[in-house]
């Protein structure tokens, strides 16, 4: 590919990036508008923040790469990404819009009337923050080492200095705007040179292909255990993710923040169809891609391979854009969301201090990612969100949901959910990819109900802590705000 | 595009409604309250159980014999079915959903006396 190309797209991401952070910045002048761009964004525009947000390396780059490399079992997690927004519209969204809180912590400390509680969940969510934001800055590198031939920490660094400049510019509204930018162009990036490869294709007459190109690594399929327990990881991790949550604060209100879910599923549901057909069509053109070792680079290879000339080139471009425009947003969102708990527990709020923390937020990562090798990208942040499901989400859902669940009970399920995913992850890390047994390579199986259960026995053990404002929050989380509240 | 300074949250700290206190303070208002969050578990319940339901009949689906090698221009039928025919499912789930908890919460908007 020229890498010429790869390097304009780059540039022009990070500048409009930029030129829109610049521009909230100046309708940005409050604490609360840094936080929560004050509540009063648009269901549209608040949907295609959170799908901008929500759409990662991981979908942009690794979803169509497991497809290419384990076919039909790698469909599952496009499925789960998406289900997962269901299962948070189920249980989760209108009443944490209701709770009124700023971030997972807040809520976790007006519900249980514990400092304590709060800050276990704020050490869970800086640590599900920074693994998350790892996988993205892997993908930024393999994008720039592919795409231009410079060396890949070029491409970590480019992120996190961008990234940095937008969020400590505008804070929380001017990156609304960032990210539901930054969805659109992800979706075109995504959709127009895969239509364009199998438009151009079907013209050439090549759409009917032997079954056995449908499959080119010969790789067993994966057991149902495996499939079951991506699905738990991605079911309910997605409901403790700290970047989707800080989201539902700036609906005006619970029925609004319902309302945006719906949206933001429309949305999921179109963009998740062309990684799938970039995974099809990888399988049936370019198999020697899976071989090569290189399956998370086919959403960047294919055009310049199966168009070739300057179209390919364009399109190229094109996808390069797309990808680092996932980068950027999902590393902005998870920054914004870290600075505001970081701030907020370590350096007692204010905008300075948001801005210290955003910097701190996505420096570390940066280090561990530069300290580390990228695996495949979608089984990296699959197993984040198992490390979420097993951690955030039980408190999470049973705080909303349970009258009995105490402070006691909630740190030991995170703490439990904690060690035992997180050791797993390390264990596994030890092992290698290879070595590594399925139970172990998936463990939100095990580890999601170990988790729930500990929360509820603990909870159970210890029902004289049963906060006594328990009826009061419950009665806020559920009830509809007055009508005048509603702004439409 | 006349742009304005927004300088403080418009609808937080919203300012507690009577009918809030009431439905806080007062035995009555608290069994409405919990009724309230019943609906809401049980119809969250019911709509992941059965979403969950036919998620798990899809492999089911694409082990049936020949389905693998059935073709719809070219693509293989049970991509189709995995690859896009989840997404109106869960589309759906999701639009019944918000309509019947925003159903749920009128009634309790109705009992509690809330206008």
């Amino acid at each position: 590919m020229n890498p010429v190309v790869g390097v304009m797209a780059l540039v022009v991401v990070s500048l409009a990036t930029a030129a829109i952070g610049f521009y909230g910045l100046r309708i940005s002048r409050t604490t609360g508008d840094f936080y929560v761009a004050s509540r009063t964004v648009r269901p549209w525009w608040n949907a295609s923040a959170i799908g901008g947000e929500y759409l990662s390396a991981a979908s942009f780059l690794g979803v169509a790469g497991l497809i290419l490399l384990s076919g039909t079992d790698a469909l599952w997690f496009p499925v789960g990404y998406t289900a997962g927004y269901l299962m948070l519209l189920l249980f989760v969204a209108a009443p944490l819009r209701r709770s009124g809180a700023y971030t997972i912590p807040d809520f976790t400390e007006a519900r249980l009337d514990s400092r304590a509680v709060r800050r276990v969940t704020s050490v869970v969510v800086v640590v599900v923050g920074w693994l998350y934001i790892v996988p993205q800055l892997h993908g930024a590198a393999l994008t720039i080492r592919i795409t231009t031939g410079l060396p890949a920490w070029v491409g970590s660094v480019a992120v996190v200095v961008v990234v940095c400049l937008t969020v400590v510019a505008g804070g929380m509204r001017s990156i609304t705007f960032v990210q539901a930018f930054q969805f659109w162009l992800k979706l075109t990036a995504i959709a127009v040179p895969v239509l364009f490869i199998v438009f151009t294709l079907a013209g050439d007459g090549e759409s009917a292909v032997a079954p056995a190109v449908v499959n080119p690594t010969g790789l067993a399929p994966a057991g149902p255990y495996q499939n079951i327990s991506l699905l738990v990881a991605l079911l309910f991790g997605t409901l403790g993710l700290p970047h989707v949550l800080v989201r539902f604060y700036t609906n005006p209100d619970g029925h609004s923040a319902r309302r945006t879910t719906l949206i933001v599923l429309g949305l999921l549901s179109v963009f998740y169809l062309f990684p799938t057909a970039y995974g099809l069509v990888g399988r049936m053109f370019a198999p020697e891609l899976a071989r090569s070792g290189q399956p998370d680079a086919v959403v960047l290879l294919l055009p310049g391979q199966l168009i070739g000339g300057t179209a390919g080139d364009l399109l190229s471009a094109l996808v390069v854009a797309g990808a680092f425009a996932a980068f950027l947003s999902t590393t902005s969102g998870l920054v914004v969301s870290l600075a505001g708990v970081i701030s907020q527990d370590v350096l007692g709020g204010g905008v300075r201090g948001f801005r210290l923390a955003a910097v701190v937020s996505a420096v570390v990562p940066l280090g561990i990612a530069l300290m580390t090798d990228s695996m495949a990208l979608a089984g990296s942040v699959g197993l984040v969100f198992a490390f979420t499901a097993s951690t955030v989400c039980p408190v999470l859902l049973l705080g909303i949901w349970w009258r009995g669940l105490t402070d006691a009970g909630a740190i030991a399920g995170m703490v439990t959910g904690g060690v035992l995913c997180g050791g797993a992850m390390v264990w596994g890390n030890i092992l290698g990819a290879a070595g590594t047994p399925f139970w172990l390579a998936q463990p939100a199986a095990w580890t999601v109900p170990a988790a729930f259960a500990v929360t509820v026995l603990v909870s159970r053990a210890t029902k004289h802590r049963i906060p006594r404002t328990t009826a009061r929050v419950m009665t806020r989380l559920h009830t509809p705000e007055r009508p005048l509240a509603t702004e439409r | 595009m006349t742009r304005v300074r927004v300088t403080a949250p418009r609808s937080v700290p919203r300012p507690a409604g009577e009918s809030r206190e009431a439905a806080e303070e007062s035995d009555v208002g608290q069994v409405f309250v919990r009724s309230l969050i019943r609906s809401q578990l049980r119809l969250a319940l019911v709509v992941a159980i059965v979403f969950l339901l036919i998620l798990s009949a899809f492999p089911l689906l694409a082990a049936v014999p020949g389905l693998a090698d059935t073709r719809v221009a070219g693509v293989p039928l049970d991509w189709i079915l995995l690859g896009a025919g989840i997404y109106p499912v869960i589309g759906l789930s999701a639009w019944l959903f918000i309509r019947a908890a925003a159903r749920n919460e009128s009634r309790y908007r109705d009992l509690a006396g809330d206008k």
